[in-house]
């Protein structure tokens, strides 16, 4: 897994590619609580070049979520691959996290 | 008779008195470094001594990330602490870049005078630390499996070496190095072992001592097989006052220890909650808001369903979880609920729904390891085809135990990565019609 963190008009865009499970995220999660430790209000996380999530990927993400939302901070997903939809469908994790098609989506909601 | 060799030239002498020196450092730094398999130790040690034998102001270990294709700085020793401080957090190098880039690259011990006046010499590091490099002895660190990093010996005061002993003494570095990265893997794989023995304990001492119950006119079987990795599923079935009996299935995110304690927590929860409530939906909302403050963003997908063990009559509350399968007559459908998301993860109403059974009708549940279990070419069996496979062997009986053959079967001589748990639910059901 790699993680690539940029900015998109005021917001924290990370870019994750590769295989989110219970080897990587705790890296993905040192990296998202640094970004929430300095309160940021808006972060976008591109899945695009995401082949693999698991449940220990989810749990990072809903950590991040809920810490964010302490704060009045909003997560937002955008470019899920249509395999990883599908889990998040079938989880209703869909009624969990703000997801989009794309970054303009995502920002302009 | 051996003949006696007298060295009268004085310079023979000191070339040979050198040697004798160098081999003597060797060998004393040998037996440091062979006396401990602890990698920060050791990579300490190895740096102290180069700097020592090198007279140098700073020494520097670079290991080489496999994963990321970069050379990360692990020790660097100066004067001033806060400078290895900043080398380690900060400053990551591809191959080919710097001085120690090129090295990697090369594979070639480099010798400069003067940094200034080479093209590799990467600043940034000077920029960031104030530290001012005037001097360079880089070497590639190469073990049995190919490149391990690169160690650079800076500013050495000591102008007249032999670069041969030099290079051997690197070349002790690299298996030195070699063997504590091989023994921290053994450990760590020791620990990870015992550590999923006592997951894979806690897990079983949670689930019912036996697979199979019975009341009334329902009978329960499960199959419930654990993953090397320990995954978080459970199943429990309970007794409840008057002809009800409920049976409860449930995955926790993550694996191993972690999800094994949470489970911990999980069953004594339910069985209050199971306890105090009369509905499935109501034991869902007391669920959801015990793991609202669960650590670390844990969550829960489980099924809770409540049965008359007279009547039939079903009620059923879904959380995230994979529909269950209900079987009447040759007819097998996924039983269409609606859910809720998983457990402990936002404020939610969860609702229940009620289906009534006829006689010799079957509903199964199932956790996600088993129509996501994988072959050998990454293909998923998915949930579709396990519906099919339900259909086609409908009339046969131990159908959680033929489920898991098929599982099997399909991962064969792949190591299955999550726990499958399979829990059929009869009434008034007879067993097999034949098979």
């Amino acid at each position: 897994m790699n993680i690539h963190i940029g900015d998109c008009r005021g917001g924290k865009v990370v870019a994750i590619s590769g295989e989110i499970d219970m080897y990587s995220s705790p890296e993905l999660r040192e990296q998202m609580m640094n970004l929430i430790g300095q309160r940021i209000s808006n972060m976008l996380i591109d899945f695009r070049q995401v082949s693999y999530i698991d449940s220990s990927g989810i749990a990072t993400f809903v950590e991040g979520l809920k810490s964010m939302k302490n704060y009045g901070g909003r997560l937002r997903f955008f470019g899920i691959p249509q395999g990883i939809m599908e889990i998040f469908s079938f989880s209703k994790l869909d009624r969990v996290f703000e997801i989009y098609g794309n970054i303009d989506d995502a920002i302009n909601s | 008779m051996a003949k006696k060799v007298y060295l009268k030239d004085s310079e023979t002498l000191k070339v040979l008195k050198k040697k004798v020196d160098a081999l003597k450092i060797l060998s004393e730094i040998s037996a440091i470094i062979s006396s401990t398999f602890d990698l920060d130790e050791l990579l300490t040690i190895v740096m102290e001594k180069a700097k020592g034998v090198m007279n140098a102001e700073a020494c520097s270990i670079l290991l080489y990330n496999k994963e990321t294709k970069k050379l990360e700085f692990e020790v660097a020793l100066c004067r001033e602490k806060a400078t290895s401080e900043i080398l380690k957090k900060k400053i990551t190098l591809d191959l080919g870049q710097g001085i120690a880039g090129w090295v990697a690259e090369k594979r070639e011990i480099l010798i400069i005078g003067d940094v200034r006046k080479d093209r590799r010499f990467f600043q940034e590091a000077d920029n960031i630390t104030g530290f001012v490099t005037k001097s360079i002895i880089a070497a590639p660190l190469i073990g049995r499996r190919g490149l391990i990093g690169v160690a650079e010996i800076i500013n050495p005061k000591k102008k007249e070496y032999d670069l041969e002993v030099l290079q051997i003494l690197i070349r002790h570095f690299a298996i030195a190095i070699e063997n504590a990265f091989f023994y921290k893997d053994a450990i760590e794989r020791e620990r990870l072992k015992q550590e999923l023995e006592i997951a894979s304990s806690l897990q079983k001492s949670f689930l019912p001592d036996s697979p199979s119950f019975s009341k009334a006119l329902i009978t329960v079987s499960a199959v419930n097989i654990p993953a090397k990795q320990v995954g978080g599923d459970l199943y429990d079935y309970l007794d409840l006052s008057g002809h009800r009996m409920g049976v409860f299935i449930g995955d926790v995110s993550g694996k191993g220890v972690t999800a094994a304690l949470f489970m911990a927590k999980i069953i004594s929860d339910f069985r209050y909650a199971a306890g105090a409530e009369k509905t499935p939906d109501a034991v869902m909302n007391r669920l959801n808001l015990l793991f609202s403050r669960a650590p670390r963003g844990m969550f829960l997908t489980a099924t809770y369903l409540i049965i008359d063990a007279f009547a039939g009559i079903l009620d059923i509350s879904v959380a995230g979880h994979p529909p269950c399968l209900w079987i009447t007559g040759n007819n097998v459908e996924a039983l269409s609920v609606d859910s809720g998301p998983p457990l402990g993860i936002i404020p939610e109403k969860y609702l229940s729904e009620r289906v009534t059974l006829s006689r010799g009708d079957r509903i199964i549940l199932l956790t996600d390891g088993v129509f996501e279990a994988r072959n050998k070419k990454g293909h998923m069996i998915g949930f579709g085809n396990l519906v099919k496979f339900v259909k086609d062997h409908v009339r046969e009986g131990h159908l959680p135990q033929k489920i898991a053959d098929y599982v099997r079967d399909f991962s064969k001589s792949v190591e299955i990565s999550d726990d499958l748990t399979i829990v059929e639910v009869g009434y008034g059901y007879e067993g097999a019609q034949h098979g």
